[in-house]
């Protein structure tokens, strides 16, 4: 395969609070080719989001990057100055965000605030700026497009929102687009054409995308490859077929058997995942899924497991892996769900 | 929970409506001569003993008949009868003692439950605001609700802080469950929690339900759930009801444009499958309910509609389509034409 656009080597992003350390991202490395569109899903929590701002060098206070690499087309973004940052953002690497209503300026015109991500990095003449502003709005499908650049983010519906934030990123073509939930907060017919629009902009412009979401269907849909994350590190990555068809860490396996599907007939019990994700100040010793997995093992609970190839291109952390469980631990799609057991009730009636 | 034990139809036949909704109609004010058509002139029933999932688009007013339903919020005009009941006649202390019997669960596990009251408290209100229990039995209750809801009974001392996402939704399910009610109304009761906790408690819910004889109105706007969870399915759009079916029957043969839209937008966790589907456009967005269209308010954005026509002039009636099966479409044979998602 061709050189990676984008490395993320052994990356450790930390959050200092008055109750400890929080490991949000825990030694996360993955590479990224031109022109793929790579998925990374996980729960609240599990550090992909955190993963994206530590790419684009936004981590909130009161968390800091404390050690590896991000290299994008061969330099270390880490090592770059705040100004060769700010100049990076936008240009070569955007982002969009699950919130268009907070990620534009309330009291500018919409179309200004396109024209301005293409200004600030100078890459179209000011003449032919707001010319490019209703070509782009109407790459993204904005219905008339001339009228809707003078329309303040409050007159736009949070589809169209979205739309203006896509058009926004991609006003300088950027080579990689990172896209945080960007449908989460949109109803499903929005979110379907918005995917469409992704997926469009992928085939036709050649740009990079990493999609971070909790929706697997979306990720079933736009992806290539897929990164599972877990408790701030990545318990499995491969092929999207792969993953799903094949998966061999017990979480992503579980995980896929805990969502209700539109195509599945009624009343087969969901697999529910027992238990909470773990507090990443002390995260369990072992593998961290140790303490909700059903297939553990005694090395589980002491040796932390590292990424080891389960198949062609897919390499999950797992000492036992989903193989394992089939042959030998009578894994089956719904083994140990007796009614009531999955919701909690009885074995919380047990213990009181 | 010592209740006498009601009779329970199986789920899915005929059984006796338990809620009866008639030309249901809510508007609210928006200016001196505008107001917001929320929900405009819906009827159907509730049947005892089933989960009726209510699905649509933002806006489109199934929170707000939710709330209709449960009496928070008065009605234009129409009626909600609960068995022989007619509770939009009543007011003060005979309304108060029917809502015993109807109960709700919000969608903000965070937002739901006053962050100054312990646990144990929070689940006792209702019985408190009926004096119901005191002292030792109300201590009892308490207990045994928690355990009811897979909670440890010993954590009625703690504050909502101290629990999770999913523990907090059990919590609202416990204080919902506290008056051993009749029905309750889920309003996206599960969708703020992530996908391991939502499987929790969408299993919690069908296992009480099935334990306790319970009735469902679950609101939501994600269909895979709706559809799991759900025995009919009542889809919403703009105020009106478009189609309402059997959960599997719906799925296969919607006989709405919009249904099927809709069904076509959700994404399948399947990369074969979700690879090869097509989506059915919908053109334009939502219109405002403040001003909604004329004729079958669907016509704006409907892929098969007759305009100018019939579609822009004739609201359609919601008639029978097929057995236990009522849409609103003047041309509901040709849906099935609209562009399928391709297998």
């Amino acid at each position: 395969m061709a050189t990676p656009i984008l490395s993320v080597r052994d990356l450790h992003t930390q959050f200092f609070t008055d109750d400890g350390v929080v490991q949000a991202v825990d030694g996360v490395s993955f590479d990224l080719f031109p022109g793929e569109t790579l998925g990374i899903v996980g729960e609240s929590g599990c550090g992909k989001s955190m993963t994206a701002l530590s790419i684009m060098r936004l981590v909130p206070e009161p968390g800091r990057i404390t050690t590896g690499e991000v290299r994008f087309r061969g330099e270390d973004l880490l090592k770059k100055s705040p100004e060769e940052m700010r100049e990076i953002r936008g240009r070569d690497i955007a982002m969009i965000f699950q919130d268009p209503q907070s990620s534009l300026n309330p009291v500018l015109q919409t179309g200004y605030q396109v024209e301005e991500a293409m200004l600030v990095h100078d890459k179209v003449p000011k003449e032919k700026a707001a010319e490019r502003t209703i070509a782009l709005l109407k790459q993204v499908r904005i219905p008339a497009a001339e009228r809707r650049v003078k329309d303040f983010p409050h007159q736009l519906s949070g589809g169209m929102r979205q739309r203006a934030m896509i058009a926004m990123g991609l006003s300088n073509t950027p080579a990689l687009l990172i896209a945080d939930e960007p449908t989460t907060a949109l109803d499903v017919t929005v979110q379907a054409q918005i995917l469409e629009l992704l997926e469009d902009l992928n085939r036709e412009i050649d740009t990079s995308i990493v999609m971070i979401t909790h929706n697997l269907g979306v990720v079933a849909g736009l992806c290539t490859r897929v990164i599972v994350m877990y408790a701030g590190r990545i318990v499995e990555e491969g092929p999207v077929e792969r993953i799903f068809d094949n998966p061999q860490h017990p979480y992503t396996w579980a995980l896929l058997r805990s969502i209700p599907r539109i195509d599945a007939s009624r009343h087969e019990r969901l697999r529910s995942i027992e238990g909470l994700p773990p507090d990443l100040i002390r995260p369990p010793r072992g593998c961290r899924f140790h303490p909700r997995c059903p297939f553990r093992v005694e090395r589980c609970f002491t040796d932390d497991p590292v990424l080891e190839d389960v198949g062609p291109e897919q390499r999950a952390a797992c000492w036992v892996t989903m193989k394992r469980a089939y042959e030998e631990m009578g894994a089956r799609e719904l083994v140990d769900v007796s009614p009531g057991s999955a919701s909690g009730v009885h074995s919380a009636a047990k213990d009181g | 929970m010592a209740e006498p034990a009601r009779r329970l139809e199986p789920a899915g036949t005929a059984a006796e409506p338990l809620v009866r909704v008639e030309n249901l109609v809510k508007h609210f004010g928006a200016g001196l001569l505008t107001s917001v058509k929320a929900v405009d002139g819906v009827s159907f029933e509730i049947r005892e003993g089933e989960t009726l999932g209510l699905v649509g688009e933002s806006g489109c007013g199934k929170s707000t008949l939710g709330r209709l339903i449960t009496q928070l919020i008065p009605a234009t005009s129409g009626t909600v009868s609960f068995g022989d009941v007619e509770l939009t006649k009543l007011r003060g202390e005979k309304l108060r003692q029917q809502r015993r019997q109807l109960q709700m669960i919000f969608q903000d596990p965070y937002g739901s439950l006053d962050p100054r009251m312990t646990v144990g408290d929070i689940i006792a209100e209702p019985l408190d605001n009926y004096g119901i229990v005191r002292g030792r039995a109300r201590a009892t209750r308490i207990q045994e609700l928690l355990r009811v809801v897979g909670l440890n009974p010993y954590f009625n001392n703690r504050y909502p802080h101290e629990f999770s996402g999913g523990q907090r939704q059990r919590i609202g399910i416990a204080r919902a469950l506290a008056l051993n009610p009749r029905l309750i109304v889920c309003d996206e009761a599960i969708s703020a929690l992530d996908v391991s906790i939502q499987a929790q408690v969408i299993n919690l819910l069908e296992d009480l339900q099935r334990e306790f004889e319970l009735t469902y109105l679950f609101i939501a706007h994600d269909l895979s759930v709706v559809r799991h969870i759900s025995d009919r399915v009542m889809v919403m759009y703009l105020g009106k009801i478009v189609e309402i079916a059997d959960s599997a029957e719906i799925y296969e043969s919607p006989k709405h444009p919009y249904t099927k839209a809709l069904l076509s937008a959700i994404p399948v966790p399947d990369p074969k499958i979700q690879r090869n589907r097509r989506l059915v456009e919908l053109s334009g967005e939502i219109p405002s309910p403040i001003n909604p269209p004329s004729g079958c308010r669907f016509h704006t954005r409907c892929p098969i509609a007759r305009v100018p026509g019939i579609c822009a002039d004739t609201e359609p009636p919601l008639e029978m389509k097929a057995p236990d099966h009522v849409a609103a479409c003047h041309f509901s044979d040709e849906v099935a034409l609209v562009t399928a998602p391709a297998e």
